[in-house]
């Protein structure tokens, strides 16, 4: 813990000074099915520890600094906090409806919690767990992202088929921008943000500043999330056992890359260089080479993993 | 007939939900089941997404564009004028290394089959013994998609629905190739 603080609290050379220190980032894994976290080293494949959680948890954040993984259990209405390094659940919050997607905004202070039931957002304060507002969105709020400067917070807005732009500093929506058919995941990278719209298989491609839909990608069935890496766009294809792959500035295809059974959550190691693929079905996660396409690596994880929202921590 | 009397036995009336809506945990099944035939020979029986003849509990299959992806079908259950659910067809290969399809369900009361959202995949391989290893594997939600679902309409009453489905069709089909048959 020492030496984290120390780390933590260097200059960035110094940092990067360090980093030749191999750094495997670990992969938390929410599954569904058998109620627990894998906590995955990506360079070994090996699952250092599995955390019972309860409640089938799905939605997953870790804290900027990497020392807290935020899951959410729909099934008991609760986050909760563990500690990353020890594999402890360190305390539970309870929530109301149905709590799914989550997202932390970037000084790790607050967190935000979408209830798919009740069309609304919960903003909680990190440290004490207590709701400090209730923010209305459209219907069954499920992905969320939060732009790099925590002004806004973006919820792919299922079952209304819009993303609802809400300020942090007075939690009022602010604006909607309409997306394909029901917008599941939502991912903010360089300015935009990506929908994957389950309903009708593209990506919706939002102008964030501009509030407004810029471009449409087309992507295999039903979509689940998007991730970035090497300029270009990974799409998970929950039913063609795919991951689509586009170019960032052009929204062309490039690529199908087969991974295991219905892929769902997905992220980027630290390094940016493998993008990695939750695989509900094959429990399984599937490490792809971001550069050539290729699938390095497939890990074992629990029953039913799902990993929805950003799952990769970077060890140090 | 028997998967119609256990649809039935679980149901009451709904309300027609959304068919987008569902519930926050996805269910599996996989129910394998050998068969003591060449894969090809079982393919031939169950590997036309137009023909569901095959399991005892479909009286008869309408659908149009054969094969093809996108290619959609009606199936109605246990007698003429019973039950229906609407499929469409989203993955198909029939290569030697590959004999699989996918499809899922665009429409079925949850009275009938307590799901929504539900994919399925039929795949036929060979086993070790010359016969054939046939996989038939689903995905869905419980019929009841928010909230405190009723016990006929949870996790349990759907995963035990598909099940029962799935146990009923390929037991049929083992027991077609049995030997002596």
């Amino acid at each position: 813990m020492a030496l984290r603080f120390w780390i933590g609290a260097a200059a960035g050379s110094l940092a990067a000074a360090l980093s030749f220190w191999a750094v495997a980032d670990e992969a938390f894994i929410t599954n569904q099915s058998s109620d627990d976290v894998s906590i995955i080293d990506l360079d070994t494949g090996e699952t250092r520890a599995t955390v019972k959680v309860g409640g089938k948890p799905a939605g997953i954040a870790l804290s900027p600094n990497g020392a807290y993984a935020y899951v959410v259990s729909p099934e008991n209405k609760t986050v909760s906090v563990i500690d990353t390094v020890n594999g402890t659940i360190e305390r539970r919050i309870t929530l109301e409806g149905g709590p799914l997607g989550i997202a932390v905004n970037p000084n790790g202070e607050r967190l935000y919690v979408a209830d798919w039931y009740e069309a609304r957002i919960f903003a909680i304060d990190a440290k004490t767990g207590e709701i400090v507002a209730r923010i209305p969105v459209g219907e069954s709020p499920s992905g969320l992202a939060i732009t790099p400067d925590g002004a806004l917070l973006l919820s792919a807005d299922r079952d209304s088929n819009q993303v609802s732009l809400t300020d942090t500093a007075t939690n009022k929506p602010i604006a909607t921008v309409k997306t394909g058919a029901r917008p599941f995941g939502i991912t903010i990278h360089e300015g935009r943000a990506y929908t994957a719209d389950v309903g009708s298989n593209t990506v919706t491609v939002i102008d964030i500043a501009a509030r407004k839909k810029i471009g449409t990608v087309s992507t295999g069935e039903r979509p689940y999330a998007v991730a970035f890496a090497k300029g270009k766009g990974f799409v998970t294809d929950q039913y063609a056992n795919t991951v689509t792959v586009f170019d960032m500035d052009t929204l062309k295809i490039i690529g199908k890359i087969d991974v295991g059974e219905y892929p769902e959550g997905i992220d980027i190691s630290v390094d940016g260089a493998r993008v990695i693929v939750a695989n509900w079905f094959s429990n399984t996660i599937s490490v792809i080479n971001a550069e050539t396409l290729d699938v390095i690596d497939e890990y074992d994880t629990g029953d039913g993993p799902r990993a929805f929202g950003l799952f990769i921590r970077e060890t140090k | 007939m028997k998967i119609i009397g256990l649809a039935i036995a679980t149901a009451l009336a709904f309300v027609p939900m959304l068919a987008s809506a569902h519930g926050p945990t996805r269910q599996k099944v996989t129910i394998t089941q050998e068969v003591a035939a060449p894969p090809a020979e079982v393919w031939a029986v169950i590997g036309n997404f137009q023909d569901m003849s095959w399991h005892p509990a479909v009286h008869e299959t309408n659908g149009t564009n054969g094969n093809e992806i996108d290619a959609t079908r009606m199936l109605t259950l246990g007698e003429e004028g019973g039950p229906t659910i609407a499929e469409v067809l989203y993955k198909y290969s029939d290569t030697e290394k590959k004999r699989s399809y996918s499809y899922r369900i665009t429409a079925v009361k949850v009275e009938i089959l307590p799901v929504t959202n539900y994919s399925s995949h039929l795949t036929v391989k060979p086993s070790e013994d010359g016969g054939s290893l046939v996989e038939w594997k689903g995905a869905f939600y419980r019929g009841y998609p928010n909230n405190n679902p009723p016990d006929n309409l949870n996790d349990a009453a759907a995963i035990a629905a598909v099940t029962g489905i799935y146990e009923a069709g390929l037991a049929a089909l083992a027991e077609k190739f049995a030997t002596g048959n």
